[in-house]
């Protein structure tokens, strides 16, 4: 109800042009592309170069990268829709991970080279480090994302950023793979070389690869929640027993209702975090970046989502969507992986909740509306 | 999914000045409040505490300055609310006439009721309840039975309210009754709202006390009592459209998720930053407390903007009422057996674990919310 004085509330959201003709093309893209037939090839070991030079022809991995720099100029807000959307219709490509890369590399200045790119939080995952001196790298990381697929790595640590060539002698891949059989890899380096080096500035995210892979997650996670929300409320209103639509049933409605609103929240959190993402790259923060406090949100919140809504899709389709012949695993199969990747929610509410315990009640609430936690 | 959305909305500058005087406010008024009296909340029904609020002009501020509001924003309003809700100020006495009383009074009736008695209300002098539920009425508002009779001049209302907060205290209710028959087909048909002057002869207050021995709700009789013709709001028969409008109000603000932040803050002044386990645990609760904190602060921006947020605003009072019913859960988890007996802790903990169960019934049970978001998302 509006009162006789309306002073306009500041509209953050609003989606950008750039963001709508990126969400529209990228949708088109993937409805298209990514079929039931795709995926099933994907499980049974076939990677799609054919999607991945689609994803190229229309430019997606160098959305993040400025256009003096070759890319598209998209800020982190614009170019969501992409991660959105390789969440929603599960793509099973390196593009997430080539975005990110890509945008890591523009930023500090250094070259980027054709191809996916996988990532590397060094000290994470594994004891990988880089010296500063020499810029080479030792040590073993596990979970990297496709590697085999993957010509260059981008590794971080501390302000360094190396491109290693992934297939040089002194690198030793062991392949494994994630719950949705995406490809995450053991990758052991023997005083590898690195072939550039740059510094990257960005204030307040000490593990750029591990916050921003977080964020990455956090994206694609709510895209996969909405499509099993979609795939859920389509059955329960087609599937009839007893007589009726079993989506009339109210404890149907019930626990979808509750796996929507823990969706809303995810897809909040992860708003106001890529809001402050571009801020962050586009060097309008302010005094102060809330990008680091924004991601953890994001990730609990969409890690602790996934949870619930992955059995609660499951829980609706019965026994049909346990099996392999429907897609809804192609959905929760990712959901229960990608909430474990670039930290779990577990993970990301300790740093949380350690900044809350060392804040206590005098500090907290400042803390959260400034979202410096 | 898309009638659940909400865009986030950010505050600006002129909204942190404003914040850094309500923090200084609150640190001098509340000072010797302790952390059990905070916990009290919505609750807390101290009328001079509301009065030096409305001597601030931090009642009705959005309103017309000629019923005496002082025409700021709503999202101005928005952060003078939740820095009352953080701070536990004993916000109950005017809790319901700001929110929503006040916006119905001026929409529905802006030359005769709300130049009587808005200004009241903005100087934290006339204080309102609200009659909806009665005795063999609660989800299924539609079937209200007090009835109001026309007569010479006004109206003529029979019948009882119940869960009626403040009415002690409160001058006038703002009532759901029957002015006519239902329709064929629509139940929602002959329902208006009058207002009622709690003084006027026929009408009894009893009190209710709730499970912890406290008084904050009544139950209201209405015998043969007469209610001139200009308190009825808006149009006769419009009741339920009216009251639905209102819901919007009631469901999205940010006393739908802070309900239980004193406990809260009791909690992180006890936990070990070394216990993984405290961390952890006080962890997803923040990350809760900051994407809520977001979504009603998003639903406060779509009211603002004139759009109509009734299905939003039902998604964050069924996440806030989690949130709020989860932390005496974890309390219990991380302190049920080692907490010093009288402590802040304790005392916060015993209020607000014996609350909890209030938050997912008042302002609309947790089943009919769900119901009303399953619609949002096409579950018919």
């Amino acid at each position: 109800m509006n009162t006789a004085i309306n002073h306009l509330g500041v509209d953050d959201g609003t989606p950008s042009e750039l963001q709508t003709m990126i969400a529209d093309s990228v949708e088109r893209l993937f409805a298209k592309e990514v079929t039931r037939e795709l995926l099933e090839r994907f499980d049974a070991g076939h990677g799609d170069d054919e999607l991945w030079q689609r994803v190229v022809d229309i430019g997606l991995p160098g959305a993040l990268v400025a256009e003096a720099a070759g890319g598209s100029g998209a800020n982190w807000l614009d170019a969501s829709p992409v991660l959105h959307a390789i969440g929603y219709w599960q793509a099973p490509v390196p593009l997430a991970e080539t975005m990110l890369g890509a945008a890591l590399l523009a930023h500090a200045g250094m070259e980027v080279p054709e191809g996916p790119i996988t990532l590397i939080q060094a000290g994470r995952l594994g004891d990988l480090r880089l010296d500063p001196d020499s810029h080479r790298l030792a040590g073993r990381a596990i979970n990297v994302p496709w590697a085999r697929s993957c010509r260059w790595a981008v590794v971080a640590d501390g302000d360094h950023l190396a491109l290693v060539d992934l297939r040089q002698s002194a690198v030793t891949l062991a392949a494994g793979s994630n719950f949705a059989d995406e490809e995450r890899d053991t990758l052991v380096f023997g005083n590898a070389d690195s072939q550039a080096i740059g510094r990257l500035q960005l204030a307040g995210l000490q593990e750029p690869v591990w916050h921003l892979g977080a964020l990455m997650r956090a994206c694609t996670l709510v895209g996969t929640l909405e499509a099993a929300v979609d795939k859920a409320v389509l059955y329960a209103n087609e599937r009839t027993q007893f007589g009726k639509p079993i989506g009339k049933q109210q404890v149907l409605q019930q626990y979808l209702a509750q796996m929507a609103g823990a969706t809303g929240a995810a897809r909040m959190a992860v708003q106001v975090a890529l809001r402050s993402a571009s801020e962050l790259f586009d060097g309008t923060s302010g005094e102060r970046s809330t990008l680091a406090f924004d991601i953890a949100v994001a990730k609990v919140c969409a890690g602790e989502a996934a949870t619930l809504g992955a059995s609660v899709a499951h829980q609706v389709h019965g026994a049909i969507g346990f099996t392999h012949e429907h897609t809804l695993h192609f959905a929760t199969r990712r959901l229960w992986s990608w909430r474990d990747e670039f930290g779990s929610d577990a993970h990301w509410a300790k740093v949380l909740g350690q900044a809350a315990i060392a804040a206590g009640s005098e500090g907290f609430w400042a803390g959260l509306t400034d979202r410096s936690l | 999914m898309q009638a659940l959305d909400i865009r986030p909305c950010r505050l600006d500058a002129d909204a942190q000045a404003l914040r850094t005087e309500v923090r200084a406010f609150l640190a001098q008024e509340l000072k010797h409040y302790s952390p059990a009296e905070r916990a009290k909340g919505l609750v807390g029904l101290v009328p001079e505490f509301t009065r030096k609020l409305g001597e601030r002009g931090w009642l009705g501020m959005t309103w017309p300055k000629r019923y005496g509001g002082q025409e700021r924003s709503a999202l101005e309003r928005y952060v003078v609310l939740e820095e009352l809700l953080a701070a536990g100020a004993p916000v109950g006495a005017h809790w319901v006439a700001e929110r929503q009383s006040g916006p119905l009074l001026i929409k529905f009736s802006p030359e005769v009721l709300a130049p009587q008695i808005v200004p009241g209300i903005t100087r934290g002098e006339t204080l309102l309840a609200i009659g909806m539920s009665e005795p063999d009425v609660g989800s299924d508002l539609a079937a209200v039975r007090t009835r109001a009779e026309k007569t010479e001049g006004g109206w003529i209302v029979n019948g009882s309210k119940v869960w009626t907060s403040g009415a002690h205290l409160a001058h006038y209710m703002i009532t759901l009754l029957r002015t006519g028959p239902k329709e064929e087909g629509n139940r929602r048909a002959g329902l208006s709202q009058l207002l009622i002057d709690l003084k006027a002869k026929g009408v009894t207050v009893r009190p209710i006390y709730n499970m912890l021995g406290e008084h904050d709700f009544n139950e209201v009789f209405l015998e043969n009592v007469f209610v001139p013709d200009d308190f009825v709001i808006g149009e006769l028969g419009n009741g339920w459209q009216q009251v639905t409008a209102e819901l919007a109000l009631e469901r999205s603000g940010p006393e739908r998720y802070l309900s239980c932040t004193q406990l809260y803050l009791a909690m992180l002044d006890e936990a070990d930053p070394q216990d993984s386990r405290h961390a952890v645990s006080l962890g997803r609760l923040a990350a809760r407390y900051a994407a809520l904190r977001q979504m009603s602060l998003g639903v406060a921006g779509m009211l603002a903007r004139g759009e109509n947020p009734a299905i939003p605003a039902t998604v964050v009072k069924d996440q806030g009422a989690l949130l709020e019913q989860a932390i005496p859960e974890v309390a219990h988890d991380l302190f049920g057996d080692q907490r010093e007996p009288g402590s802040d802790l304790d005392q916060v903990m015993r209020f607000l674990t014996q609350s909890a169960p209030s938050f997912s019934l008042r302002g609309g049970t947790r089943e009919i919310l769900r119901g009303i978001i399953a619609g949002g998302l096409g579950l018919r």
